[in-house]
This record gives C-alpha cells, structure tokens and sequence, in this order.
C-alpha cells in the first residue's frame, strides 16, 4: 500500500472520530505550547539578563582587589610598581589605580553633605579606564589641579532635588578628612579630623549601574593629594582596561601570576556573566525538562486511545488483512494516526507555544513593576524590565521532531497490537 | 482439469483454556482449476476451519496446503498475506464491508492494498460492480444497502484482484432464501461466463446441490465425495 494511501486513510479515520481525534491532538498541544512557551519565554529572559549584564557592567574592566575571599582580605595593598607591570601586559590597555580615604564630609558654606566613598585617582588614566561613566553634568575641567574634587551625582544631589545642588563648578568647598597622626610607641595612631580645602573641577551626571562601582555616591580627588596628605603610597584597588573583552579572562590570568597566591583577587565581568548565563540556560532547560512531562501524559492518552481504537477496529482489521493486508501495512496505518496527530498537535502547538510566551511575558512584565525603587543599584536602564520572548526555530524544529517521536513511541504498542491480530480471530469479533 | 489447490492430511485444533479441542482430524482433496466447488457439512464439522486454511488465513496444526504445486504453509505471514492478495477472494457470511467506505471503495480496496493507482482501481471496480449488476449503488455505504446488495459488494470485491480460487463461507447462511439463491446463482454465472473457481462452504442441501462437486465434511473428517450431475453435462 502505497504512503500517500496510507496518510490519506489515516486522515480519513481521524475525521470519522471528530471530537476524540480533537482531545488527543489537544493535548499534544498542550504539550507543545508548555514547552515553546518557556523555551521562548527562557531565551528572551536569559538574553535580557545577559544584555543588561553586559550593559551594567563594562567587559572590558578588570577590577584587581588585595587579598582572597579565602584566605581573607589582605592588609598588604597595592604599589605604583604593581599597576606599571599590570599596565605591561599585552592586551590591557591602561591600569589605574584608586586609593580609598573613608567618610568625607563635605562643607559648602552652610552645606554639608556625607560622601560615602571617597576615592582619589590617577584623573587621565581613570577617565581612560571608564570613560563613558565620567561624564560631567556641565563642562568638563580644563585641567585636573592638586585641589581638584570631582562630586559624583547622588553626593551633590542627595535629595534628588536638581534645583539645589551641593555644589556647581568652580565653588571652593572644604573636606573633613579624618588622618593617623603618629603617637609616642606603644600606643596606636590615632585619628585625627582635619580640614582641607579644594575647587569643584566638576559634577558627574547620574550613570549608576548594577555593577560593583556606581560613581554616583562616589568623590574623586587627586591621588597625589591624598598621598601626601595620608603619608601613604599604597592604593586599594586597581582597575585595567583591555583591548578586547573575549580576552579578560586569559588576562586576568596572566595578572594573577603576577602576585603570589590568594594575594589578590580579580573580578572578572565576562566570567560573571558567563556563569549567570549558563545559570539561566541550565534553569531554562529544566523547566522545558517539566514542560516535556506534559507531552509524556499526552503520549500516554494517545496509547489509551488508540489501544481503545483498535479494539474497535479489530473486526477491519481482520477484513484487511483477509483481503491481503500485510502486517506492516496495519502497522503503518495506525502509525500514520497517530504521526499525524503528532504533526498537527506539533505545528498548533508552536503557534500557540509562541504566542502564550507573548501573554506571559506581558503579564511577568507586569509583576516586575513594584520592584523599581531606589535602590543603591539603580539605574536609568532598570526603570523597566521587559522580557520580548525569542522564537527560535532550533527549539520549534526540535519541539516538533520530540512531538512526532513521542506520538510513534506511544503510538507503536497499539499499532503492534493491531498488526499482530490473527485474521480469523480478527474477523470473528463482535 | 489439474487442482489448483491440494489439501493434504490437515490437522487442526483450537486450544480452548488447557483443553486442545480437534477440529479436523486429516482432511484431503483436491480443487480443481474452473470448478464450482461446495464443502459441505453439518454445524461444527470444521467446514469454517477448512475454509480458513484453505484460503491462508490460519496455519494448520500438521499437514499440507499446495496452491499451484508449492506448499504455501512455509511461507512467512507476509507471503501468506501477498498470495491472499493476488491468489484468493473472500466472500464472508456477514460480507465483512468496511462500514466507512461506499460499496465501490469497498471493491476498489485490495487494489488499494496492492498499490495500484487510484484512477485505475476505481476504474476496474466500477466494472466490477457493472458485473455483479450494481454499478447504480455504487456510491452508497453497506448501511445503505441490502442483505444481497451487499454480498454482490463482497463478491464484487472477491474478484478485483483476478483470484485464483474464491473461497466463501456460507456465503448465503445471512440472506433470505430467495436472495441466497440469486447469490449462488451469480456465483455460479461468474464461474461459467469467467471460468473463475469458487470453493463455497455451506451447510444447505440445496446449495451444495448446485456444485460440481460435494465434500461432505463430518466430525473434522471428509465423509466422502460427490461428483454432481452438473459436471457431467460439461
């Protein structure tokens, strides 16, 4: 018997038995729908993360901290020669390094506002290294003086009220620093408040980001400054720049040899970010994994009911295979049932798959609202988290394939059964 | 005439729970090519049973079934479904037509079944349907058709395939007595006119009557043979 013939008879009993042809094919739909719906709901999502991550944190930034999370943090800091061989190494850029000076309290006449952190810096390689962070909300300063002071956003806007500024450019403002002054040994240095004046060389617009350094809360002075004001030469932290951001890993690599072991610590944004990434595709998986089970329950409701149906049919079967039917044909036919409602089951499914992963979407979209509050992490770009579902034709293709394997599978007990039937038994069932 | 089919000292049993209950004990004879042929014999004398080796449906226990010379019961499941195919027609007590199908689907399907193309298969089973007068009713369904309108189909479809043998059982035993009689009598105008050989399994008298020649079965055994008038007038 010829396929064509075999699909078109098959076709042909499915619309005999209208409504239970339906139910069944309604559930592998069902099955596929589950399983598109959060492959795409899954990639959209994933890539949404992954955007924003890539987006909140600069790639091509290595942020280089003493010490280990293991081994605990290092009092031993960093040195001018630590960031020069950094700054050798083949592929970075440019390294800066940033000495932290602890609260701050700012004085602008009868303004005084709390930094929270505050830095000093190398000013042309810092800016070299986060360039598109540093932007200044007027003019940038013509050229970074020992008493320059650079105020991130939120230090000069603490209430968020731009109409009164802390400070603008050019304002002479004074900081309360708080120093070691030596003491007669045994006893400690102890801490002393002192007052140092300095010229605002600018205001930074609100950048924020969800990484580690949001310079909004942050003040910048000169490192030189600060060196000779604390009698100290070490710094905290080292940022490096790279070319190419496939390459901080192999980098971060090359600086770690550098030092001895657990001496630093690297954070690497690509690492991170491939490590959430694999995260969200191992969570999207198991959640298709459990969509699958559906199509695993209509599998079994297609055996039911074509076990059923060739209890119905046995007496055809036997007038078939009477009139020369061979047991393969019947396997065929009853097969080709049940392929074809894996086909249609399948194709409706990745219709409906796609467009239910658009409602969810909507609605998740929806939940995320509240969530939007000030936040330390806040950022122009979290105002609105949006999941746009991604169609991909590999998961619909393999959706598809899975639903056709599911439906043979549970559709060859039956199938075997019905080709198996001795004619004569066959013929003689009521 | 040399047979076309032989039937060799076949045995066969139906095993019932743990019990084998013998339906034929060693039945032998031979069908001859163009003959009208009736076996015939009381209830549960294996008349059925016979029938359903003779035409490749079931396996015997022990002995020989030759179509052509060769013993088919050596063939696989497949082989067996492929001589039923191309080698035999069926025409059933209850017509066994595929309720789904019209009368002329129903002739048109071993042709299906073999594979040979639709626009000449409805073809050939329109002229199938002209032969057994019932080219008129050919788009109705079973429901729709008489008791003889509907053996007419099965007989209809018995032929397409240009059989060798027909085998039918009891092929009247579902019909009024005058339709039986018109259905015997076109079973027998198709074996005049076309030469075809028609085995019929009956427990009536006056069918078996009619053939060329008579087994008469009893108790799984062939009780004797009967050469009829008819023959002789050949």
């Amino acid at each position: 018997m010829k396929l064509s013939k075999i699909l078109a008879t098959a076709w042909e009993n499915m619309k005999q038995r209208k409504l239970r042809t339906s139910l069944t094919t309604l559930s592998v739909v069902i099955g596929i729908t589950a399983i598109i719906s959060l492959a795409s709901l899954g990639e959209g999502f994933r890539l949404e993360i992954k955007d924003r991550m890539q987006r909140g944190f600069e790639l091509d930034s290595l942020t280089i901290i003493p010490g280990s999370l293991f081994a605990g943090l290092s009092r031993q800091r960093f040195t001018d020669e630590d960031v020069q061989s950094i700054s050798k190494i083949s592929g970075v850029k440019v390294a800066t390094q940033v000495m932290q000076i602890g609260n701050v309290t700012l004085h602008n006449g009868n303004k005084t506002v709390q930094a929270f952190v505050a830095t000093a810096v190398n000013f042309t390689e810092f800016i070299g290294v986060f360039q598109d962070r540093f932007v200044y909300e007027n003019e940038p300063p013509t050229e970074y003086k020992n008493d320059t002071i650079i105020i991130g956003y939120k230090v000069n806007h603490p209430t968020e009220n731009k109409t009164t500024p802390f400070a603008v450019k050019n304002d002479n403002i004074t900081l309360t620093l708080e120093v070691l002054q030596q003491s007669t040994p045994p006893l400690p240095p102890r801490p002393e408040l002192q007052n140092y004046n300095f010229t605002v060389g600018g205001t930074l617009q609100k950048k924020g980001t969800p990484g580690i350094t949001n310079f909004d809360y942050w003040i910048f002075i000169p490192l030189e400054t600060a060196r000779k004001i604390y009698n100290n030469y070490e710094s905290d932290l080292i940022f490096a720049k790279v070319y190419y951001p496939e390459d901080s890993e192999n980098i971060a690599k090359e600086i770690e040899r550098l030092f001895p072991p657990y001496r630093i610590t690297i954070l690497v944004p690509l690492t991170f970010i491939k490590q959430v990434d694999n995260i969200l595709t191992i969570v999207q998986l198991f959640l298709m994994a459990i969509a699958s089970i559906s199509l695993l329950v209509a599998g079994i409701g297609i055996m039911n009911i074509m076990t059923v149906s060739v209890m119905e049919r046995t007496r055809e079967i036997g007038i078939l295979k009477a009139i020369g039917a061979k047991s393969r044909t019947v396997l065929a036919m009853f097969l080709a049932e049940t392929v074809l409602i894996g086909i249609v089951g399948g194709l409706i499914g990745i219709f409906t798959g796609y467009g239910l992963s658009y409602t969810l979407a909507y609605t998740l979209s929806g939940f995320m609202q509240p969530q939007q509050q000030e936040t330390v992490f806040h950022t122009p770009e979290t105002q609105r988290m949006t999941i746009n579902p991604i169609f991909s034709p590999e998961w619909a293709i393999i959706a598809f394939i899975f639903a056709i394997i599911v439906c043979i599978i549970f559709g060859l007990y039956p199938a075997r059964k019905a080709a198996k039937l001795n004619p004569v038994e066959a013929l003689r069932y009521e | 005439m040399r047979p076309i089919l032989e039937v060799r000292e076949v045995k066969k049993g139906y095993r019932m729970g743990k019990v084998l209950v013998p339906a034929l004990y060693g039945v032998s004879f031979d069908v001859k090519e163009g003959e009208f042929l009736t076996i015939f014999g009381p209830s549960g004398s294996g008349k059925s049973t016979l029938l359903h080796l003779m035409g490749c449906l079931d396996r015997p226990d022990d002995g020989e079934i030759l179509i052509d010379g060769s013993n088919v019961l050596k063939l696989s499941d497949d082989k067996l479904a492929e001589l039923r195919l191309t080698k035999m027609g069926f025409v059933f007590q209850f017509f066994n037509l595929l309720p789904k199908l019209t009368a002329l689907r129903n002739v048109e399907l071993p042709l299906t079944i073999a594979g040979v193309p639709e626009k000449e298969a409805l073809e050939k089973a329109k002229e199938m349907l002209n032969l057994v007068d019932l080219e008129a009713r050919m788009n109705h369904r079973p429901s729709e058709l008489s008791g003889g309108e509907q053996q007419r189909v099965a007989i209809a479809r018995a032929l397409i395939n240009n059989p060798k043998i027909v085998l039918a059982d009891e092929p009247t035993g579902n019909l009024d007595t005058k339709t039986g009689w018109e259905i015997i009598q076109l079973m027998k105008k198709l074996n005049e006119d076309k030469g075809q050989t028609f085995v019929v399994v009956t427990h009536d008298p006056h069918i078996s009557e009619t053939a060329d020649r008579i087994i008469y079965l009893k108790d799984g055994l062939v009780e004797g043979i009967k050469e009829a008038p008819r023959r002789n007038k050949q």
